[in-house]
């Protein structure tokens, strides 16, 4: 029992401190590193509860893909360009900490009221016991009684997907055809001025009329590879004809 | 079966040391098989066969400069390589070599622990051991390895759910997520009469699973970061991507990391899909169960050092069209079978 008691403020002290961490360090890298540690230890104390499930559900959604995504672009920040300490728009100013003081007084009102304790459900230990476990108990009731708002919950998610990708869509096919098949950044080899879809295509000549060609790589292409570099093929040994 | 935990701490001190050693022999392995693809002879001249040259690398490694670049994020350039070598060598912990075995008198479990969410466990990890990539590319203040973790977190985040996807029609088979259970369910025997000769099979989920038995090992192939998936590194684009800038022992841990995650996964595919211990004789003598689950890894690791031999590396956005417009509805496709067919086993849905 004493065990217990020393893993569960070990995880909680070191949870409290890397939440205090994130909200505090400048570099919002450093900030998703807490972050990261405070759900870890989250899921340890889940653990500690005889919640495995969620524990292993917390590390793999928010620590093992949310926080992965996040750090993607987070990485791009240049931390020599962030904004001064207490920066940022008047607004955020004041209704940040305004809505972090609405949401403490909310959690020390529950938890002063018992709230959070509520009623006792029927997920006894000796029920989960008999179900063959807590992951068996949560998909027992998760697919029968809650099935609507698990429904409900994975259909907003959808319509969020469908619409990063709507958002994520280049106006012109073309475009994205040509930035697949090279692997480069979007507009940095071809270069293509804004114009509706139904535009005529633009030639080489308009480009070099703009002067746009100058200012981005040619692209070649050609079928045989020697023919460029003006290297015959070793096989066939008829290097000298070329 | 409760054992003493200290009993536990040695078992798994044992585990760690095993793995470490494998690891070391794993890359005199890759060398010889990779140096007999490519018609060499490979590393002999440090003891016989080349047998010692792993712990002269390993010498050579930590005798090394351990060089840091000037404006790195130093911190997190200290405990980056730590993160993969831990999150690595803790995935040993749920997969079990064997049952309950009497040493000296005392019963002795052949596993560390066995978690009922085992197999999440396992993803679970997994999934953190790519934070030691980003982090490291991040933390080198270096372009070429800031594009290596940024490769690296696309290409795990998208093949984790085609790996964790691929196990799902274990799952419903086997009605568990604990690595013991699903392992021991395999070790019966299916009889088929096929009119006068009966067929008898192991009830190993490659049989009931061989879409995703492959499935499986590409994602798992790629969350490795192996070739032809070892994108984050490649060394023609970017230099060794992620640890261009790492040297000495900071380097030889994601080289262990690198190595033990692919022992991991190795165990973790028998376990789940050959079976694990399962074999001939295995359930008489338990020596004879872990060489079993040996001799399924080491065929798994030679799969490994055989696509690196053979396969070119893909490019990056064909990388990501297989994990999502192959591989991912691929596998939908096989969970929604194995649901139906369940269902219709259980007697639930008839037509």
């Amino acid at each position: 029992m004493a065990w217990n008691a020393l893993f569960f403020y070990l995880l909680g002290i070191i949870s409290v401190l890397a939440a205090i961490g994130m909200v505090t360090v400048r570099n919002p890298v450093h900030s998703a590193i807490f972050l990261v540690l405070t759900l870890f230890n989250t899921a340890g104390i889940f653990v500690m509860l005889g919640a495995e499930f969620l524990a292993a559900a917390q590390v793999i959604v928010y620590a093992g893909a949310v926080l992965v995504l996040m750090l993607f672009f987070l990485m791009l920040i240049d931390p020599q360009k962030l904004p001064e300490r207490g920066g940022g728009h008047p607004v955020q100013r004041i209704v940040g900490p305004l809505l972090g003081v609405i949401l403490f007084l909310e959690v020390a009102a529950a938890i002063a009221n018992r709230a959070i304790s509520g009623t006792t459900g029927n997920a006894t230990p000796e029920n989960i016991l008999f179900v063959g476990g807590s992951t068996q108990a949560l998909g027992n009731v998760l697919f029968t009684q809650y099935l609507l708002p698990f429904e409900v919950v994975s259909l907003v998610l959808l319509i969020g997907v469908v619409g990063a990708i709507v958002l994520a869509l280049p106006e012109r096919l073309g475009e994205r055809l040509a930035t697949i098949s090279l692997g480069h950044p979007r507009g940095t080899d071809l270069a293509l001025p804004e114009g509706p879809a139904t535009a005529a295509p633009i030639t080489r000549a308009d480009q070099q009329a703009t002067g746009e060609l100058e200012a981005t790589r040619e692209i070649i292409l050609v079928r045989d590879p020697d023919l460029y570099t003006g290297v015959g093929s070793r096989k066939s040994g008829d290097a000298g004809q070329r | 079966m409760d054992q003493p935990i200290w009993l536990t701490f040695i078992v798994a001190f044992i585990f760690m040391n095993v793995l470490l050693v494998g690891m070391a022999y794993m890359t005199w392995y890759e060398r010889k098989v990779l140096a007999a693809m490519q018609d060499r002879v490979g590393p002999n001249r440090t003891g016989p066969k080349g047998l010692l040259q792993p712990i002269a690398d390993g010498i050579k490694l930590l005798g090394k400069e351990d060089l840091i670049p000037a404006h790195a994020d130093k911190v997190v350039f200290y405990f980056a390589p730590l993160v993969v070598f831990v999150v690595a060598i803790t995935r040993v912990a749920v997969i079990p070599f064997g049952n309950t075995i009497t040493v000296f008198g005392h019963p002795v479990n052949l596993w560390v622990t066995d978690l009922n969410v085992g197999a999440l466990f396992l993803l679970a990890f997994g999934s953190l051991g790519v934070y030691g990539i980003i982090l490291g590319g991040y933390a080198s203040a270096n372009r070429y390895s800031l594009l290596g973790g940024l490769r690296s977190a696309a290409q795990v985040v998208s093949y984790e759910i085609v790996l964790g996807l691929s196990l799902v029609g274990i799952f419903l088979l086997s009605s568990s997520l604990s690595i013991r259970t699903i392992m021991e369910q395999q070790t019966r025997d299916l009889v088929f009469a096929l009119g006068p000769l009966t067929l008898t099979l192991p009830n190993w989920f490659i049989l009931s699973q061989p879409l995703a038995f492959v499935i499986f090992f590409l994602a798992a192939v790629a969350e490795t970061n192996r070739a032809p998936f070892d994108l984050p590194e490649a060394e023609t684009e970017l230099v060794s991507g992620f640890h261009t800038e790492y040297s000495a022992f900071r380097f030889s841990f994601y080289f262990l990391g690198e190595y033990i995650n692919m022992i991991v996964v190795s165990l973790f595919a028998a376990t789940l899909f050959l079976g694990g211990i399962d074999g001939p004789g295995a359930d008489r003598f338990w020596g004879l169960g872990i060489l079993w689950l040996l001799l399924k890894v080491v065929l798994f690791l030679f799969f490994y050092i055989w696509l690196r031999a053979t396969l070119p590396r893909f490019r990056y956005d064909q990388l990501m069209g297989i994990a999502w417009k192959v591989l991912l509805p691929l596998v939908l496709v096989n969970i929604m079978i194995t649901a139906l067919i369940r269902l219709i086993g259980n007697g639930q849905l008839s037509f």
